[in-house]
């Protein structure tokens, strides 16, 4: 199979063919690597590539499935991940000068359970510093490039994750997501990407965000690969705090892609500022929605106007909070933009922080009851497509200090309340680059989620689509 | 206490570090636009009551 042939294969695919032995996992990742080193230059993609280390794993995995022993799903798949999870012996940056030498001796939570799935890790990925942002510009490596435009960012701050799915470099990758890190970067680089509800999977071993929002999260281009993705990486964990008893997780197993009878919430107050190409985008997708089966509901919920403003304030306080002696000590070490927004978040007292939290709560109780009526919310993911490097941070459009400004809102109450959400490409606009559309569901309703995406990309083929990029470097 | 000095106590909490002039002046700006933010939120969360627990639900199980 050429290298090309392979890197256009769901994790699905992939998996059946490794698992069957008709491709091996020394040729998966070495049509992975082959792409990464074209790609790279342009990408920006990684912080660190583990080729030599991916490669002797490829051969052991080969001989271990020629033996009979298949661990299961990710058994010899290249996947990538955020360089804001601890891998043993391998330099560990969190996009930052003050880590770029550091290599943990200890292995996070999910790159265990990584290694015990069989994955092979090719390499990790670039972001904002410690997760400080929404652009993957704000790195002491340099800024990623969106697959779809180079000359615009793939967000944030899990951009390097999205830009590699997005460009064929290995089917999965894991991020982490506080505000919007994942969701985001999927909705600007045309992918899907899942954020389950706060304490399905481990953050033991990553750098922490704000620890009351941080979540880990998954990318893949198709919903059935994520849900491939996240079984062997969810579940308890006690070294993570908000880690949750769940059962032993069957994501895939359970996974139906349908919506019928599904009440499919729109909070059509909230739409007002969207880009036309994304609304227009947007609407088709709930006429989608409605054709598979689901009931539209027209929503309310003015409370999540202080989403955005609240969630700002709590991640300003709590990663100041967390990175007080670097504060300190490295200041100057930090990414200029960041360091800023740090000291921001020093000057932040404890009584308004919890002013934030009540405020929280205020908004958790009107959304719980939102649920009472809904099944899951519907939105488009951001308001406008990615937007040119040449506009920074500026460039989302993000404004969470005013209570108006909508779609900040939208992106940032469901990581703040630690709600399961999935962005899916839902378009693409006359500028050729990637709309996204999040479902959003109840605390433990991802599976729900996850089924409710799956109907929209088995009624639509928006998910198929690829960055020019990656068909024209080839393998 | 007048604003310029009840910004200084704000600044204090910034721990001695020395910031440049120009990026101390947008650290500023932001703190001035987070006080405009916590009282609006004091107002909408006027009757809500504290908490101390984590966002999810208390008997939490996936």
């Amino acid at each position: 199979m050429a290298s090309s042939e392979i890197l256009e294969l769901s994790l699905t695919d992939l998996s059946w063919l490794i698992a069957g032995r008709k491709l091996s996992s020394s040729e998966a990742v070495a049509a992975a690597l082959a792409r990464l080193e074209k790609l790279e230059p342009k990408l920006n993609a990684f912080i660190t590539v583990l080729g030599e280390q991916a490669r002797a794993e490829a051969k052991k995995a080969d001989e271990e499935i020629g033996r009979g022993n298949y661990r299961g799903a990710l058994r010899g798949v290249p996947v990538t991940i955020k360089d804001m999870f601890d891998t043993k012996g391998v330099r560990t940056t969190g996009g930052s000068k003050i880590l770029r030498d550091w290599i943990p001796n200890t292995d996070s939570a999910l790159v265990e359970r990584l290694h015990a799935a069989g994955a092979i890790i090719i390499g990790k990925t670039n972001l904002d510093e410690f997760g400080h942002g929404g652009t993957s510009t704000l790195s002491h490596f340099g800024p990623v490039h969106n697959p779809w435009n180079i000359e615009r960012i793939a967000g944030g701050s899990s951009g390097g994750s999205a830009a590699a799915v997005a460009s064929g470099i290995g089917p999965i990758s894991y991020g982490t997501e506080t505000g919007s890190s994942v969701r985001r970067p999927a909705s600007y680089c045309g992918i899907v990407g899942f954020k389950p509800t706060f304490g399905i999977i481990s953050r033991h071993g990553s750098f922490r965000g704000a620890w009351s929002q941080d979540h880990v999260g998954l990318f893949a281009r198709t919903v059935k690969d994520i849900a491939l993705g996240l079984d062997p990486v969810a579940g308890f964990d006690a070294r993570d705090p908000a880690s949750v008893q769940q059962d032993t997780p069957a994501y895939t197993s359970r996974l139906e892609a349908s919506v019928k009878g599904m009440r499919v919430g729109v909070l059509k107050k909230f739409l007002d500022g969207v880009d036309p190409a994304v609304r227009a985008a947007f609407d088709a997708a709930i006429k989608i929605f409605a054709s598979e089966g689901g009931e539209i509901i027209d929503l309310d919920v003015p409370e999540i106007s202080y989403a955005a403003m609240t969630s700002m304030l709590t991640s300003s306080a709590e990663s100041a909070g967390i990175n007080r002696r670097w504060f300190r000590e490295r200041y100057h070490d930090f990414v200029p933009h960041v360091a800023r927004g740090l000291a921001v978040g020093m000057a932040i007292t404890a009584s308004e922080y919890l002013t934030a939290q009540r405020a929280r709560h205020r908004i958790r109780v009107a959304v719980g009851a939102a649920y009472e009526k809904v099944d899951i919310i519907a939105a488009p993911t951001t308001a406008r497509v990615a937007p040119p490097l040449s506009e920074g941070v500026k460039g989302n459009g993000d404004d969470a200090r005013h209570a108006t400004y909508n779609q900040s809102n939208l992106l940032r109450f469901p990581s703040m309340l630690g709600l399961p959400g999935c962005s899916l490409p839902c378009g693409i606009n006359p500028e050729g680059l990637p709309i996204g559309i999040q479902l959003i569901g109840a605390w433990f309703a991802d599976q729900t989620v996850l089924n409710a995406a799956a109907a929209y990309q088995s009624a639509t083929d928006w998910h198929t689509r690829r960055p020019a990029i990656a068909n024209a470097m080839g393998a | 206490m007048n604003d310029t000095d009840k910004l200084s106590h704000r600044l204090a909490l910034l721990e001695g570090v020395e910031i440049a002039p120009a990026d101390l002046e947008a650290i500023v700006k932001e703190i001035e636009d987070n006080l405009r933010v916590v009282a609006e939120l004091e107002e909408f969360a006027k009757d809500t009551p504290w908490i101390s627990q984590q966002t999810q639900p208390a008997g939490k199980k996936a």
